[in-house]
């Protein structure tokens, strides 16, 4: 890590402490407690609009709950300010549900962006690092394409190439596999499930696609209406009686 | 060397068609704004709302832009009051500026920005969404429903603006006057009522209603003509306010020019 | 923007309510106003680290600069000939004299047509620009983006446009009292059969007019940016926030120019009563 630890070690990576937000009125995350600790990978499911992404980009120092604290690696994200967070990002990568890759630069450009931005890359590292990973996700040659001239699929792909570009410990996905076909989302998970294993990373997922998760992530996360309805291992939540954690795992396991 | 010279065609080609697409989409919609008034069929919640959202929604900006530009037009009046030490003409010098070009164009300039602008995404979202399309399907004439009960609320409302931007203006000037010019409000008063004529303020009024004209066609056929998504209403409003700055500016001569 | 007008099950209640309704506006003033200094105060600090993008900026200028050219060219070229026929047909029916219509018509042009209007013209086309590029970042999650790559917004996308903008205002203005000045030369020319000679006088204009008229064009060059990026950074509510943004865009630069432009009128006005 990049920035000075001030976890006890031990401790877990991820602390989300009592934390509630509310949007005109609405409570839209309600007093949601999590632990993540080092190396796990947490999967976020539960239906549309329960506040997955919300509580992603929470954790991430993207958006102030209105009470409660978030910690990541000991540090507390939400009275940080940007300048401090920026320092605190370099060791994190996230994958944005709408692939968010900036539409005026090309892939080279954008994926290797964090390798820019944390600096001590030469431009032939960087050139090196880029070719290796699109190379991994089968995008050999759209370097010189612009994200407008990409397929779904593609953008996806760049988009988790600039996440992982710069070998962080700390990955949010939200919703890798949205809007993609079957092929493309095995291929994606196959990439999540090796960068898992290859570094030992901590990871909050955000799905829909339980099958997929079901194998990358050590720990689950219901929500509903921003509530945390469960929290814990695969095993506990096939054995879960909550009605809700019920139909949706079940959902699944039919096929 | 055909390359270069054929780009060049292309761009010039490319600017003279959008041009006249716009020019052409303008006149259009002026034309059938007309055919849809005769005889006028309005829907009358749609209009009653517009003219709430037009007129009162835009009555703090145009205010506070009155009172400014008339302090301002006092400011630089002063200047040469001052220097001839003609005081009693700075009601006359600082009120006749603003009644007959600087209040209209500027409350006009306000007014495409606030309402103008405001109307075009509006209708553009409508259009992007596919809700004008889904009106049709239900026999509904957007010309009618839409456009009709903007464009005349845009007219009236740019008129009774001008008129209390005027006097706004005059308030703004005459507070200037005292506070920050040292000209007593009771001389500048005078000055406005010995010196100004009613038909410098009707002038004003009558641009007022050009204006509201104006940017009201103008303002629905970029709306209506959106495509593209959000970046298209972006667009849209972008070229929509620059179109109605420059018809201010070039009704604001012509109506100039006939009334002398 | 969370002011903690909610009891703990997130209603407020009648007291919360009447603030609200009564607050609203004024806390939207209020955060508009803090927004903006914040923006700006950012923007200096990352310029005076050095850390410029400076093929951006080019590119900002060409966006700025030069496509503005022929928008300007029509408008102010109109505004001199209104001006210049307004002044010349009253001056003529009081007076009968127009020796010194064009000495004062530059006098005027430099002191507070030039800058001024051509400020809200670029407050109007690059106004709307700017917001509706960044407001689009904004929903499509780029600026999101850009902070988790710990590249500040402000320093990638705002600063950029904040030099050139200052720059090009300037230019433009120059261009805009040059073209506005031609226009009104030629009204005077064939509507009042004036002598070139006679419009063309210099003699009235001091080292002040100018300074007055650049120092315009330089703040106004640098706030409308600052105003129009802070907009579209505060961009919310997916695509239709955009054009929401776009026209708050508009607005917010307008009177930004309007009531910058009663503060520098009222200076030049404290300076020129001292120079004369």
């Amino acid at each position: 890590m990049r920035l000075a630890s001030k976890r006890k070690s031990g401790d877990p990576m991820i602390v989300v402490d009592h934390v509630t937000k509310f949007y005109h009125g609405e409570t839209v995350l309600d007093d949601v407690c999590l632990e993540l600790g080092e190396g796990t990978n947490l999967g976020l499911i539960g239906p549309g609009g329960a506040g997955k992404s919300l509580l992603l980009k929470t954790i991430a120092g993207l958006v102030k709950p209105d009470r409660g604290s978030v910690y990541v690696d000991g540090h507390n994200v939400t009275r940080m300010k940007e300048t401090e967070l920026a320092e605190l990002r370099f060791d994190i990568g996230m994958l944005f549900q709408n692939y968010a890759l900036f539409d005026f630069m090309d892939v080279h450009g954008n994926v290797g962006f964090p390798l820019r931005q944390v600096g001590g890359y030469t431009e032939e590292q960087i050139a090196a690092r880029v070719s290796e990973l699109l190379s991994l996700v089968s995008l050999p040659n759209i370097g010189h394409q612009y994200p407008n001239e990409l397929s779904g699929g593609m953008k996806k792909r760049v988009a988790f190439c600039r996440a992982v570009a710069t070998r962080p410990p700390i990955l949010f996905y939200d919703d890798p596999t949205m809007g993609l076909d079957p092929v493309t989302s095995s291929k994606i998970f196959i990439h999540l499930r090796r960068t898992q294993q290859a570094g030992g990373t901590t990871a909050v997922t955000v799905s829909h696609d339980i099958g997929g998760i079901a194998d990358i992530c050590d720990k689950f996360a219901m929500l509903d209406h921003g509530r945390l309805i469960f929290h814990g291992t695969p095993e506990e939540i096939e054995r879960s009686d909550v009605r809700l954690v019920k139909q949706f795992w079940q959902g699944v396991s039919d096929d | 060397m055909i390359n270069p010279l054929r780009r060049l065609f292309h761009v010039i080609g490319e600017q003279f068609m959008s041009l006249a697409f716009d020019v052409g989409g303008i006149c259009l919609m002026t034309w059938r704004i007309f055919v849809a008034l005769s005889p006028p069929r309005l829907d009358g919640p749609e209009t009653w709302k517009n003219l709430y959202n037009v007129g009162v929604k835009s009555f703090p900006i145009v205010v506070v832009t009155a009172i400014f530009t008339g302090a301002i037009m006092v400011l630089q009046a002063g200047l040469y009051v001052k220097q001839y030490g003609a005081d009693g003409l700075l009601g006359w010098g600082a009120g006749f500026s603003v009644l007959r070009e600087v209040g209209p164009i500027m409350i006009g300039l306000m007014f495409s920005g606030r309402v103008g602008a405001n109307n075009t995404a509006e209708l553009g979202t409508m259009k992007v969404t596919e809700q004008i399309d889904a009106l049709r399907a239900l026999a509904i004439n957007p010309l009618h429903y839409l456009v009709l009960p903007r464009f005349l609320a845009m007219i009236l409302m740019l008129f009774l603006l001008v008129v209390i931007g005027d006097l706004t203006a005059l308030v703004g000037g005459a507070v200037t006057s005292q506070y920050l010019l040292g000209v007593d409000t009771e001389l500048f008063y005078w000055s406005l009522v010995t010196y100004i004529h009613l038909e410098d303020f009707t002038s004003g009024l009558a641009k007022a209603a050009a204006f509201g004209f104006a940017i009201g066609v103008i303002s629905c056929h970029f709306g209506m003509t959106v495509s593209g998504g959000a970046v298209g209403v972006g667009r849209a409003v972008n070229n929509s306010v620059v179109a109605s700055a420059i018809a201010i500016f070039v009704l604001d001569y012509f109506i100039t020019f006939v009334i002398q | 923007m969370s002011v903690e007008t909610e009891r703990a099950d997130g209603q407020r209640g009648f007291v919360g309510n009447f603030l609200y309704g009564v607050g609203e506006p004024v806390l939207f003033v209020w955060e508009t106003l803090t927004g903006i200094f914040r923006t700006g105060a950012q923007a200096s600090f990352y310029i005076l680290r050095g850390r410029i993008n400076w093929r951006e900026v080019m590119s900002q200028c060409h966006e700025i600069g030069n496509r503005s050219i022929i928008f300007i060219t029509f408008t102010l070229g109109f505004l001199g000939m209104i001006l210049v026929f307004q002044s010349g047909f009253q001056a003529q029916k009081i007076t009968g004299d127009l020796q010194l219509l064009g000495a004062l018509f530059l006098q005027i042009l430099l002191r507070e047509f030039g800058p001024t209007i051509t400020a809200l013209m670029i407050a109007t086309r690059v106004g709307t620009g700017i917001a509706a590029e960044i407001g689009s970042m904004v929903v499509t999650e780029q600026v999101d983006a850009m902070r988790m790559n710990a590249a500040p917004p402000i320093q990638y996308l705002v600063v950029p446009r904040f030099i050139a903008s200052t720059v090009m205002m300037v230019v433009l203005v120059i261009f805009a009292v040059a073209v506005c000045y031609v226009a009104g030369l030629f009204t005077g020319i064939y509507a009042f059969n004036l002598n070139p000679l006679t419009f063309v006088n210099l003699t009235f204009i001091s080292w002040a007019d100018v300074l007055i008229c650049l120092t315009k064009a330089l703040v106004y060059g640098m706030a409308i940016p600052i105003v129009a990026s802070y907009t579209g950074l505060a961009t919310h509510g997916g695509s239709a926030g955009v054009g929401w943004a776009t026209t708050q865009s508009v607005v917010n630069c307008s009177l930004t120019v309007v009531i910058l432009d009663f503060i520098l009128s009222g200076l030049s006005y404290v300076l020129l009563t001292f120079v004369q």
